[in-house]
């Protein structure tokens, strides 16, 4: 009797073993094993799965429009971030567990008194995605404010907003006092504060002070601190939701204004929503 | 004392293997094949029922899954027998990985639904969990890249994993 093998497989049979845990990685580790495995595991119909749902609209709404021979090509292409919305966001997929991120650029904010030169200046920066980045000037009181729909997530899927960021050579100011932040989608609220920047000297001081106070509150949590990205951006953490299914939207708030002093020296290049890894 | 109870007896069909062993099960029990069940629709119930793609031994395995799977007589059934029947399948599905591929064969041809996800469900897992090497091995794959080809396939796939 002729031994049945994994390459013997019919094609939908083993699109269907492919469609029900495996992730990219997987896939592409699978197209080692032999030319036969390779040549279904390579498929479009296998990588069309893989793409998220709504990839006809990303790819509708691209700046430069991509070119590919496979779905799989276009999933590698669509792992890089891409401009999408005449350059005011960015999309890429997350390979790993082939989730949509988006970033959205500064002047997709709200950001208090921004048109006002005297407190931001809006200028081109070489190590930005984006045309323009808002640098602080001087102010007391920072307040920047994002919202965006969540039809374009990846649905069941926990995602995490993250406010991306440098600091000047200049900066000042924004250890003093931590931040708000907070994320909301319809009922739900997330709220915490989080310090934009801290200087080694005075961290142990502020998280003795940050533990008395988060014993007094529990709805309060102290968001991780700023921390650097592969991209050579900071990163400071606002907030997390569960995005299930259906239409809503997100508001995501970050704000200093307890504090009268001036600060300065922030540079923001946009809001990140991306799927946290579970 | 069944026959004063029920009007009749359950019906009964034939399935012979591609090795010419035959299976006697219950009409209603095969049907949970849609395949067996167009036959049946389609008049073949007098006869055997020839099933030329499945050994007698992993036909044997289907009948087992038919007769767990059968729709029960007694109306719905309860959320306490469909736990008992998730941890039927489990065990069901924990045999040798031949065996293994040979039942994902058998209800891809069959068109069980339930079983395929079941066998799939286990195939991904084992996938997801071994090495290519491993892979080959246990599923019985000749490695037919050569050198050469392996390396340039792996720096192909690299931005996967950076």
């Amino acid at each position: 009797m002729n031994e049945i093998t994994l390459d013997l497989l019919p094609q939908d049979c083993f699109e269907h073993i492919m469609s029900l845990t495996s992730s990219p990685q997987d896939v592409c580790r699978l197209s080692l094993v032999s030319l036969p495995v390779r040549s279904m595991a390579d498929s479009d119909s296998v990588w069309e799965r893989l793409l998220p749902s709504n990839y006809e609209e990303i790819l509708s709404r691209l700046v430069s429009p991509l070119l590919y021979s496979s779905k799989k090509e276009l999933f590698s292409r669509l792992c890089k971030p891409q401009l999408i919305d005449g350059g005011r966001k960015v999309f890429s997929l997350e390979k790993s567990m082939s989730k949509n991120v988006y970033m959205l650029c500064a002047r997709e904010l709200s950001i208090q008194w921004a048109s006002h030169p005297l407190y931001w200046s809006w200028k081109p920066f070489s190590q930005s995605r984006f045309a323009e980045v808002a640098e602080l000037r001087t102010i007391s009181r920072l307040e920047i404010q994002g919202s965006f729909h969540t039809r374009l997530l990846s649905p069941r899927t926990v995602y995490g907003v993250y406010l991306i960021v440098k600091f000047a050579g200049r900066a000042y100011g924004l250890d003093t006092l931590p931040s708000e932040v907070s994320v909301e989608v319809g009922d739900f609220r997330s709220q915490g504060t989080v310090y934009l920047s801290r200087r080694e000297s005075k961290k142990q001081a502020l998280e003795c002070m940050d533990f008395v106070k988060a014993m007094r509150s529990k709805v309060f949590q102290e968001r991780q601190g700023p921390r650097e990205r592969r991209d050579g951006w900071i990163e400071i953490e606002m907030g997390h939701f569960y995005y299930g299914e259906g239409e809503e939207e997100v508001k995501m708030c970050l704000k200093e204004v307890k504090g009268v002093h001036l600060k300065g020296g922030l540079i923001v290049e946009g809001i990140e929503l991306r799927p946290t890894k579970q | 004392m069944s026959s004063t109870l029920c009007c009749s007896f359950a019906k009964n069909v034939t399935l012979r293997s591609s090795d010419g062993q035959t299976f006697e099960v219950e009409e209603a029990a095969a049907q949970v094949s849609q395949t067996i069940k167009r036959m049946i629709e389609d008049g073949c119930t007098g006869s055997v029922i020839p099933v030329p793609n499945l050994t007698g031994p992993v036909l044997a395995l289907v009948i087992e899954y038919f007769k767990k799977h059968s729709p029960p007589s007694d109306g719905c059934p309860t959320a306490l027998l469909e736990m008992e029947i998730k941890d039927w399948d489990a065990k069901f599905v924990a045999v040798d990985n031949d065996t293994l591929l040979d039942l994902t064969l058998a209800a891809h041809y069959l068109e069980i639904q339930g079983l395929l996800d079941l066998t799939c469900h286990r195939v991904a897992d084992i996938l997801n969990d071994n090495s290519v090497e491993k892979i080959r091995e246990i599923f019985h794959i000749k490695n037919d890249f050569t050198p050469e080809e392996e390396a340039e396939e792996r720096s192909k796939i690299q931005w996967a994993f950076e």
